[in-house]
């Protein structure tokens, strides 16, 4: 968990959000501190957007309570000012073009940066010009990201800002929040289901599961949570005996098993001297291994599964 | 307050949306409408036109646009729904006024060239263009102001209950019409009904739907405030 002393922006107690047949939300509780970038992490409709939605007033929790700033969100221009939140399918009025979209941002967020606005355009090269609804998926997703980057809101949410961006453009978009964060310190809330492409720039990450607060720790911390073990699969099973299993593949004799915890350096040495590779799970691994069952005891289908030797 | 006037300005950062468009239709009806009584011969009695009442269906569905497109850019914005209604029906109040006061100065310079030299009658529409300034002014402002408030409060409802809100709606508003029709011919009032509607003066068809244009506003800022863009 975080250290105390740091300043909480966003308090969530209990909030639940239903809609006619499924609980989106389901009795979260969450602290938000400020000046860090937070990954919100989920499969699609695991409640993300739903949450950014409630945090943000655009949306309204069925129970519970909110607190941004100190504050209710809700029809509160002093609270709602500091806030940016695109949405991943936000709607732009009919006849916009980006620039006009850019013009329409700098009369609402009083940090708004004109000349990185214009940079970000080049960046991504971005028609200006052309009305939004005739832009292509991946230029529609880079008037968003641009909002975002360019109000340099003291929160600032991003809602899976990637979608139809291409690898060059997704890089770019990482490279300019990380340099513009550096100079401009805020609180950013990044959601995304590609995991390891974000991993790195993350600082706390919350995992959220069918509206459910699965993981909620700083990320170093989560990144040394957890470790795999490979080799012959009776030898595996004896130095994981008593752990809490995360994963178990095998194939043939050879078994890979994912566990929660950490190694101490006698355990280490133990692992080596039974031939056993030991390697951490990424932060993509871990949220996938958490979010779904360890798998059967006796796993013996390893020809169809990916068997994930970590490097 | 400042953040009401931005989105009255944000509104108006796509020109054509509140000013352009009107102002080509208010040209176009009126260029149309003249080539027309060019036309026909001259000698017949006063020709009237409803061309005017062009401008005041786009606001129609200028309401309906103002919403759907406008509102959840608006939250994108970090709006709150109150800043952004106020906003966008105070710009419209003004739009509409500087139109309502063009039809008054139109109309008194109809009546001075002979209905446009043509003998015709577009603005100073005989029943209403009687009256006092004031009353011909308010009287276009409130018909365009109650057209703009059914076009954004029934996109409220759209957009809070989707196509089962409108059903509901429209079903209602037929029922509750179909029950007046009934009630009125059930106790005979029919004839007093006809009485009441010819007694009626520009001011208090203007006092009437000005009060139906404040249950129109009502009703669309409660709906507003629940709805999620």
């Amino acid at each position: 968990m975080t250290a105390p002393g740091e300043s909480t922006i966003i308090e969530i107690r209990n909030v639940t959000k239903r809609y006619k047949d499924t609980t989106a939300l389901d009795d979260v509780s969450l602290n938000i501190y400020g000046g860090k970038i937070y990954g919100l992490l989920g499969r699609n409709g695991a409640g993300k957007t739903t949450l950014m939605s409630v945090l943000t007033a655009q949306g309204f929790q069925t129970s519970g309570e909110i607190r941004v700033f100190g504050e209710h969100p809700y029809e509160n221009d002093r609270v709602l000012s500091r806030i940016c939140f695109i949405r991943e399918s936000q709607k732009y009025p009919d006849d916009f073009s980006a620039e006009q979209a850019f013009a329409s941002a700098a009369l609402f967020f009083s940090n708004w940066d004109k000349a990185f606005a214009r940079r970000l355009a080049d960046d991504f090269q971005l028609p200006l010009k052309r009305r939004i609804k005739k832009l292509s998926r991946g230029q529609l997703s880079a008037v968003g990201v641009i909002i975002g980057l360019a109000s340099r809101a003291e929160v600032t949410f991003f809602d899976e800002p990637y979608l139809g961006l291409d690898a060059v453009a997704r890089q770019i978009f990482y490279d300019r929040l990380v340099e513009d964060y550096s100079e401009h310190q805020r609180t950013i809330i990044l959601s995304s289901h590609l995991i390891d492409e974000v991993a790195n720039l993350l600082e706390h990450v919350i995992v959220i599961d069918k509206g459910k607060i699965m993981i909620d720790d700083d990320a170093e911390a989560i990144r040394g949570s957890a470790f795999t073990v490979v080799g012959t699969g009776t030898r595996v099973a004896a130095f994981t005996a008593g752990r809490e299993i995360l994963h178990r593949e095998s194939l043939a004799s050879l078994a890979s098993v994912s566990v929660q915890g950490r190694l101490s350096e006698g355990e280490r040495a133990e692992a080596a001297e039974l031939g056993l590779e030991v390697a951490p799970v990424s932060l993509q691994q871990l949220i996938v291994r958490r979010t779904m069952d360890p798998g059967p005891e006796l796993s013996m289908n390893g020809a169809a599964t990916e068997l994930e030797v970590s490097p | 307050m400042n953040r009401i006037v931005n989105v009255a300005r944000m509104q108006l950062i796509n020109k054509w949306t509140f000013l352009g468009i009107p102002a080509v239709i208010l040209a176009g009806a009126f260029l149309v409408t003249y080539l027309i009584w060019v036309l026909i011969p001259d000698g017949g009695p006063t020709v009237y036109s409803g061309a005017a009442q062009a401008v005041m269906w786009y606001f129609l569905a200028l309401g309906i646009q103002s919403l759907t497109l406008t509102f959840p850019f608006s939250q994108a914005m970090s709006v709150s729904r109150r800043t952004f209604y106020i906003g966008t029906v105070g710009l419209f109040a003004v739009v509409a006024l500087a139109i309502s006061v063009l039809y008054y100065i139109l109309g008194l310079i109809e009546v001075a060239t002979n209905g446009w030299g043509q003998n015709g009658q577009l603005y100073a529409l005989g029943w209403v263009a009687g009256s006092h300034a004031v009353v011909q002014i308010l009287f276009y402002f409130i018909a365009m102001l109650a057209l703009f408030m059914v076009g954004f409060w029934f996109a409220t409802i759209y957009k809070r209950w989707r196509a089962t809100g409108m059903l509901i709606v429209w079903i209602a508003i037929a029922l509750v019409l179909l029950g007046l029709v009934a009630l009125t011919t059930w106790q005979g009032w029919w004839p007093a009904v006809g009485a009441w509607f010819v007694a009626q003066t520009p001011l208090s068809v203007s006092g009437w739907v000005a009060l139906f244009c404040a249950v129109l506003a009502a009703g669309s800022y409660l709906t507003l405030r629940r709805a999620e863009p």
